[in-house]
């Protein structure tokens, strides 16, 4: 490997060290040792031994065993006697390196520079500080000068070439052309090129037509799918929650599809990158939705301890995941790591870890529901239709009804009155809110009132109960009302509801339709239109409402014994004894906007049972105008009674069209539930009950450019912390931000980033090997109003990416690991793409775009766990692009595990490529393979006719992009005869040729 | 560059221990570049060659076992007047609840064990126990990753893994790594239990089932006519070999074309590992082959001793298979300890003894390493209400058992202790840190020189912690 260091060194250590003060001395030599070998225990409040070696005068006044500095003299210092003996620091010994330069700084006088000492204030050999060079900003920089110029192609290739001069190295010619395309198609798409393509390109290699292939292929969906697979694998992207359940996260592939759908469009990547952080605030409906799935595409721990502690612990270790891939993915910045302590590598402060903590402390994981825009007009015909048929049938039916009635009259006496049925508790608000039970007492808050027999609300007051004393399941609430108008919107007459209101049931006046009545509930969840007529008397005359509510969600309502609109059916909600509450002319709490009812309420009941119709007309006080819908039908004529089974079959109709719109009317997406940040504290060691200092929401300070503070409040809204983090993260001045993602473009082109750890730009990462380059190219970048395409279009057309991948037999003893790009590298492609080449190649590839994944692994629910266990399904469904497969963590699939297709638990900002038998097994054996192999056959079979050599030529066009020559022809041709043309398709899969782009 | 040894590519000159036999995989290596370098990682004599590690799912009851506590039998039917409120996974603290079984003396050291495991106990003079275990946690699927990867959380690598990357394998026709499951099925968290996580996909766990095809893709998914297979495999040796002759690439394209005779030689090395046809009668009479309750973990057993023979690394054999459902399938005891305990104890305590025996005869011992642990022990009280002693016990973090054998331990040997009645580890607290430490350095292996950069930290197989318990070793 070679020293990539040395390159650096020019870069890093600036300083003459000859010319330096004592002073100059101490703060980069001394102060670094002190503060990466002893601070760590002798500094802060509480230093070990009485001992503060951070600060000139504390550190010289000594500690509790005395003086610990002579100046002068070493040998009396107990300081250097200690460390010479190797008692300190315990357990590691200094190196006698550092030692000397103890020894000699005591000697020479022990002359402090700045105190106290900022242990972050410079780099030394074990830790990064303020003069990183990552965090430094851009430079603007020239295109070195180099000698061979008829090599170049771009002003890029100068600093690659100026490297190899650098190092006697030469560059390699061009890549021959059939290569190159291929190199292209794979790098670019992830698929192969047709042989048509390459015939093309192999017959007109010119610049010109190379330009256009390249900004064809930016153009073609399969780009966003091939590059979006690599983002996601920085977004730790996958679908299920990890941890002991491991629950399928169904909806999270909105943003998969949203990553996708943002590089085919070719988004400015700091509106990506803003987008993922703050996209549903600045952007309602589903694509800001979708865009923030990267905040919650991570593991989540779903089983969380009872205690508090576990509580708060798991929190912790929920915000930590989260902080750790944003910092890492924009910034290359491992922040994580600062969580008990200040960074060991870094300059990144506790403080700082959890003021960036506090910035998205708003950040839950959590589903929501975004209304399809194009389905809102088709709902509200839907639910027309189905108001006028309900008018229809109940103008029919008042004719009908009348004539029975009339009957009735003329039989007085003759049906028995049924018995009003017995509420659970009733309010009769004569003189006073008591109740039938004697414990649900009501009180008045307001100017609410009881007057002649009625409680009277203003619009402004309400009446409360005490907790109820019984569970409740099914239940029917009902109530006498008379509204002061009717233009009022979303009154409530009588509610049930948690003791905070954030979960209620209740008779709602006018609220969504003016004029109607419906089931209120918290956030509509269980409302719906019962599209019932709109409402004429109720403020003339007192009107009976009341509402149904059955275990198998189906919820009617009834007004003045008669059935309302149509019922439907939706969740069940059960209220608890001792959490929940009865409230009278409030729709739920907290008391205010349009929560309240004017009017007056007679009486009102609540039933802990759902009451049938004839009990409802019984309450009602209609008994004896209540007809059955049975005896209604039968007073018909035949023909009177086919119209009414007609009308009654449209509103079936008309309610189940009703219902299938209103379940396509939302749209589930897995994305960021945005909470209320608390007051978030430093963590002492992490610990989640020992706090140090409160923090407002920040960032990181080291960073040239840009500033750690925020500007906010400690206890600012998520949505103000949230754009303030993207506006720090994506801020121009920001060097980190187009440092990272130039390098991390650059990896995935060339198989190895200019920075060989593309998360990590600290001190425990790679050295740039091209650290001019990493700032040309982002200053290129944000030339570029920070376009991808354009990023790409720069990289590929360079010499340096379009040179061969020929060895070159003397540049590996000088850099064996390619990091000066003397040749391009070859390399194995991902498993991903294995797969999706098999598809193509075999014929089968389904272009289906988007959507939910298709699955091959069993979903195994096993009390509460989920198990995944991967099958081999047929079918074109599942012949799709790789990336849009299921991807559940821990579920593993044959071929794609054995050829490094990370699992998701954690982030893969760089795959690992390993070569093992078993890969070998699966590429061989596997049943995928044996299946796509035997399209592969069909397929040539079709296209090159029954002539063996013919199907020998295309199957080696199709699968590698060439003609055989004669041996492989003839090899092939063997095969062929002997084994059938499958077999060859097997074992093209299987060849060098065909995992390996060159 | 900074600690340069920790992220260059090694140097591929000592591999395994014996330091031979092993070139054919040092190229597959060569393609990923990411292996410990064992000049960094060594730093004390290997006692260890080889790991076989049952690994009991559920959580087995420590009191019941291996930590005899004759205060507890006293205690029978009190409570156990703590003040904190445990973190058990129920919350029912009923009143203690003695030992189901009986506990004697064994052998010449005298070891106190139960009468639960009567074939293992018969070996004590074999057994390091370890009394004084605790974790982290008293869920089974956080608690039985960090059993296995030292993390609670998934995506972390087993201990086999960081044994395959720290020390390879030596062997080239099998994997450094394998795997056993019980055949009630794989346990709860299934394969990410042996996951190599972040590190390279060669040191992941390999499973080894029953049947004709014992690891995955072994052979073609469907029948192939003979004589296909090498014809393939012959006609693709050629154009590999005139595609690398032409393009001179050395490293990839050889490593892929090597993988593939390696491949060839695992098609009989598995099969002929798995064949246990050929031991003698008496053997599997002594593992257990012929009852019904024995014969899955003997044959698992026997086949692991097979294993480790060829020059595995790291074996290990499952006893529980998933956690939830019912009957139960696991030692997760919350009913009856007595009913759940003899029923898991006997399908294991004649394979796992017999085993123990097999590899002393055949002079492994020395150098194999056996371990016997489970993610936590269960409470010395009982899940029932406050005032009754129930037959069942809740997961107990806090203290609980586990033991090792052969590789230069100290045999006959308790080490630690719990409290009287086995509640909580008092003398020589052991975590999974100091426990997986003692494991790397019984391989001569410095646990906090294993290490594997990924996203910005350092990992190892003990985090930050760890201290090797040197009382264990002989």
């Amino acid at each position: 490997m070679i020293r990539v260091g040395s390159f650096l060194l020019v870069v890093l250590v600036g300083h003459n060290l000859a010319a330096q003060t004592p002073k100059r001395q101490f703060d980069t030599k001394i102060a670094p040792l002190l503060a990466s070998r002893c601070l760590e225990c002798h500094s802060g409040p509480e230093p070990k031994g009485g001992l503060d070696l951070s600060n000139r005068e504390r550190a010289i006044a000594g500690g509790e065993n005395g003086v610990s500095i002579v100046a002068r003299k070493p040998d009396e210092s107990p300081l250097w006697k200690r460390i010479e003996a190797d008692e300190m620091p315990p357990k590691h010994p200094l190196p006698k390196s550092e030692k000397e330069m103890l020894r000699k700084w005591i000697a020479e006088g022990a002359v402090w520079g700045t105190s106290t000492i900022d242990p972050f204030q410079f780099t030394s050999d074990s830790r990064g500080g303020y003069d990183w060079w990552s965090l430094q900003p851009l430079q603007e920089i020239a295109p070195p000068k180099v000698k061979q110029t008829e090599w170049l192609r771009s002003d890029l290739d100068n600093f690659i070439l100026h490297q190899l001069e650098r190092n006697e190295l030469t560059p390699s010619q061009p890549a021959d052309p059939r290569a190159l395309v291929r190199r292209l198609y794979f790098d670019l798409l992830g698929l192969p090129p047709a042989p048509e393509v390459i015939d093309t390109f192999v017959n007109d290699p010119s610049d010109a037509a190379y330009d256009k292939l390249v900004n064809d292929l930016l153009e073609s969906p399969h780009y966003g799918e091939r590059w979006g697979r690599h983002w996601l694998d920085v977004a730790r992207y996958g679908e299920s929650d990890g941890f002991e359940r491991n629950n399928v996260r169904k909806n999270i592939w909105h943003y998969r599809d949203w990553v996708i759908k943002a590089l085919n469009d070719d988004m400015p990547y700091d509106e990506f990158v803003r987008k993922q952080l703050a996209g549903d605030i600045v952007e309602n409906g589903k694509d800001g939705a979708a865009a923030v799935g990267f905040l919650v595409a991570g593991v989540h721990n779903t089983v969380v301890g009872g205690s508090k502690r576990m509580k708060l612990l798991a929190r912790q270790d929920e915000l930590e995941e989260v902080i750790g891939a944003v910092g890492q993915t924009f910034l290359g910045l491992t922040v994580n790591c600062a969580r008990c302590h200040d960074h060991k590598f870094d300059p990144i402060r506790m403080e700082e870890y959890y003021s960036m903590i506090a910035a998205i402390d708003g950040v839950n994981h959590g589903e929501r529901e975004i209304p399809r825009p194009e389905i809102a007009p088709l709902l509200a015909d839907a639910s027309e239709n189905l108001k006028d048929l309900n008018a229809k049938l109940n103008k029919t039916d008042i004719t009908a009804r009348a004539k029975i009635l009339e009957e009735r009259k003329k039989n007085a006496g003759a049906t028995p009155k049924p018995d009003r049925p017995q509420p659970y508790v009733s309010w009769e608000f004569e003189g006073d809110l008591k109740d039938s039970i004697g414990k649900l007492h009501g009180k008045a808050v307001g100017n609410a009132r009881v007057e002649n027999g009625a409680l009277v609300v203003d619009g402004a007051s309400f009446v409360e109960t005490g907790p109820l004393d019984k569970d409740l399941a099914e239940k029917t609430l009902e109530a006498w009302v008379l509204l002061d108008n009717l233009e009022q919107r979303g009154g409530g007459c009588i509610t049930v509801q948690t003791m905070n209101g954030g979960v209620f049931d209740a008779i709602v006046f006018g609220e969504r339709e003016p004029k109607r009545w419906m089931a209120g509930s918290n956030g509509f969840v269980r409302t719906k239109s019962f599209a019932g007529t709109e409402e004429a008397k109720a403020a003339a005359e007192p009107v009976h409402f009341a509402i149904v509510y059955r275990e198998d969600g189906t919820i009617t309502g009834y007004r003045n014994g008669l059935q309302y609109g149509s019922p439907y059916k939706t969740g069940f909600q059960r209220f608890k004894a001792g959490e929940s509450q009865m409230l009278f002319g409030l729709r739920h709490k907290p008391a205010n906007g349009n929560h309240f009812l004017t009017g007056r309420i007679l009486r009102a009941s609540l039933y802990d049972r759902a009451l049938t119709p004839e009990a409802v007309a019984a309450s009602a006080g209609v008994e004896s105008s209540f007809i059955s819908e049975k005896v209604l039908i039968a007073s018909l004529s035949e023909e009177e009674r086919q119209q009414r089974a007609d009308l009654r079959a449209k509103i079936d109709a008309a309610t189940k069209r009703l219902a299938e719109l209103d379940a396509q009317a939302k749209e589930k997406v897995y994305t960021v539930a945005a909470g209320k940040p608390g007051a978030m504290r430093v963590h002492i060691r992490g610990s989640v009950t020992d706090y140090g200092d409160e923090v407002a929401p920040g960032a990181v300070n080291a960073i040239a450019g840009v500033e750690g503070s925020f500007g906010l409040a400690k206890d600012a809204a998520d949505a103000d912390r949230r754009r303030k983090l993207a506006e720090w993260i994506t801020h121009e001045s920001n060097p980190l931000f187009a440092r990272v993602i130039v390098n991390r473009v650059w990896h995935y082109h060339f198989g190895t980033g200019l920075v060989d750890t593309p998360n990590d730009l600290g001190f425990n990462g790679g050295r740039p090997s091209h650290p001019e380059l990493i700032d040309w190219l982002a200053n290129q970048l944000t030339a570029n109003d920070y376009r991808l395409k354009a990023l790409h279009r720069l990289i590929v057309t360079s010499a340096t990416y379009r040179q061969s991948s020929a060895m070159n037999q003397a540049a590996p003893a000088k850099d064996a690991g390619n990091r000066l790009l003397w040749r391009y590298a070859p390399r194995r492609i991902e498993a991903e793409v294995l797969r999706d080449a098999m598809l193509q190649v075999a014929g089968v590839l389904n272009p289906k775009r988007g959507g939910e994944g298709f699955e091959d692994v069993k979903i195994v629910p096993n009390n509460g766990t989920t198990y995944y266990e991967p099958f081999d399904p047929e079918g074109e469904a599942f012949n799709r692009r790789t990336v849009y497969r299921f991807t559940p963590r821990g579920g593993r699939s044959a071929v794609l595990d054995s050829f490094d297709c990370p699992d998701p638990s954690s982030a893969a900002p760089r795959r690992s490529v390993t070569t093992t038998p078993l890969q070998a097994l699966s590429l061989l054996n596997n049943s995928f393979v044996l299946r796509m192999a035997d399209h592969f056959a069909s397929r040539v079979e079709k296209e090159a006719g029954k002539d063996t050599v013919s199907q020998v030529e295309r199957a080696w066009q199709v699968s590698l992009g060439r003609r055989p020559n004669d041996n492989e022809k003839q090899l092939s041709a063997e095969l062929v005869s002997k084994h059938g043309l499958a077999s060859l398709c097997r074992a093209l899969f299987n060849s060098n040729e065909f995992v390996v782009i060159q | 560059m900074n600690q340069p040894s920790f992220l260059d590519r090694r140097n591929f000159l000592n591999w395994g221990i014996s330091g031979i036999g092993a070139t054919a995989l040092i190229d597959l290596l060569r393609t990923d570049g990411r292996c410990a370098d064992e000049a960094v990682i060594r730093h004390v004599a290997p006692r260890a060659k080889r790991v076989i590690h049952v690994c009991l799912v559920g959580g087995m009851s420590h009191v019941d076992s291996f930590d005899y506590k004759p205060e507890l039998e006293k205690q029978h039917g009190k409570p156990l007047g703590m003040n904190e409120k445990p973190d058990i996974f129920f919350g029912k603290v009923g009143l203690l609840r003695k030992s189901d079984w009986e506990f004697k003396q064994r052998g010449k050291s005298g070891v106190w064990l139960s009468e639960m495991f009567p074939n293992i106990a018969k070996l004590g003079d074999e057994l390091t126990v370890i009394r004084s275990m605790f974790t982290e946690s008293a869920n089974h699927t956080p608690a039985l990753f960090f059993e296995n990867s030292g993390s609670e959380f998934n995506g972390y690598p087993s201990v086999g893994s960081w044994l395959s990357f720290g020390l390879g394998s030596e062997t080239e026709d099998l994997p450094a790594y394998v795997v056993l499951p019980d055949e009630r099925g794989g346990p709860n968290g299934g394969a990410s239990n042996w996951t190599s996580g972040f590190l390279p996909a060669q040191h992941q766990g390999v499973v080894f089932q029953g049947g004709k095809r014992p690891v995955r893709d072994l052979f073609p998914a469907r029948e192939i006519p003979a004589g296909v297979d090498a014809d393939v495999r012959s006609f693709l040796a050629k154009i590999n070999a005139s595609h690398q002759e032409r393009t001179g690439e050395e490293e990839l394209l050889q490593a892929r074309i090597r993988s593939y005779a390696l491949a060839a030689r695992m098609q009989l090395s598995v099969p002929e590992v798995s064949d246990l046809s050929g031991e003698p009668q008496r053997l599997l009479d002594a593992y257990g082959f012929e009852r019904k309750e024995t014969a899955d973990c003997a044959r698992r057993c026997l086949l692991g001793r097979r294993l480790l023979e060829r020059g595995v690394r790291f074996v290990q054999v499952f006893s529980g298979g998933p956690i939830a459902g019912s009957p139960r399938a696991s030692w997760d005891a919350h009913e009856s300890v007595k009913d759940n305990h003899t029923l898991e104890a006997t399908r294991i305590d004649q394979p796992v003894a017999a085993l123990l025996q097999d590899l002393k005869q055949r002079g492994m011992l020395g150098d194999t390493l056996v371990l016997f642990t489970t993610e936590f022990g269960r409470t010395p009280f009982a899940q029932s209400e406050a005032n009754q002693i129930g037959a069942g016990r809740d997961h107990n973090r806090y203290g609980f058992s586990v033991w090792m054998a052969g590789a230069g331990l100290k045999p006959g040997f308790a080490y630690g202790s719990t409290d009287d009645v086995g509640w909580k580890a008092v003398e020589n607290p052991t975590s999974w840190h100091d426990f997986h430490a003692t494991v790397l350095h019984l391989f001569g292996i410095d646990h906090e020189r294993l290490a594997f950069y990924h996203n910005g930290i350092k990992r190892r197989l003990t985090n930050v912690h760890g201290e090797v318990a040197h009382g264990l070793f002989a």
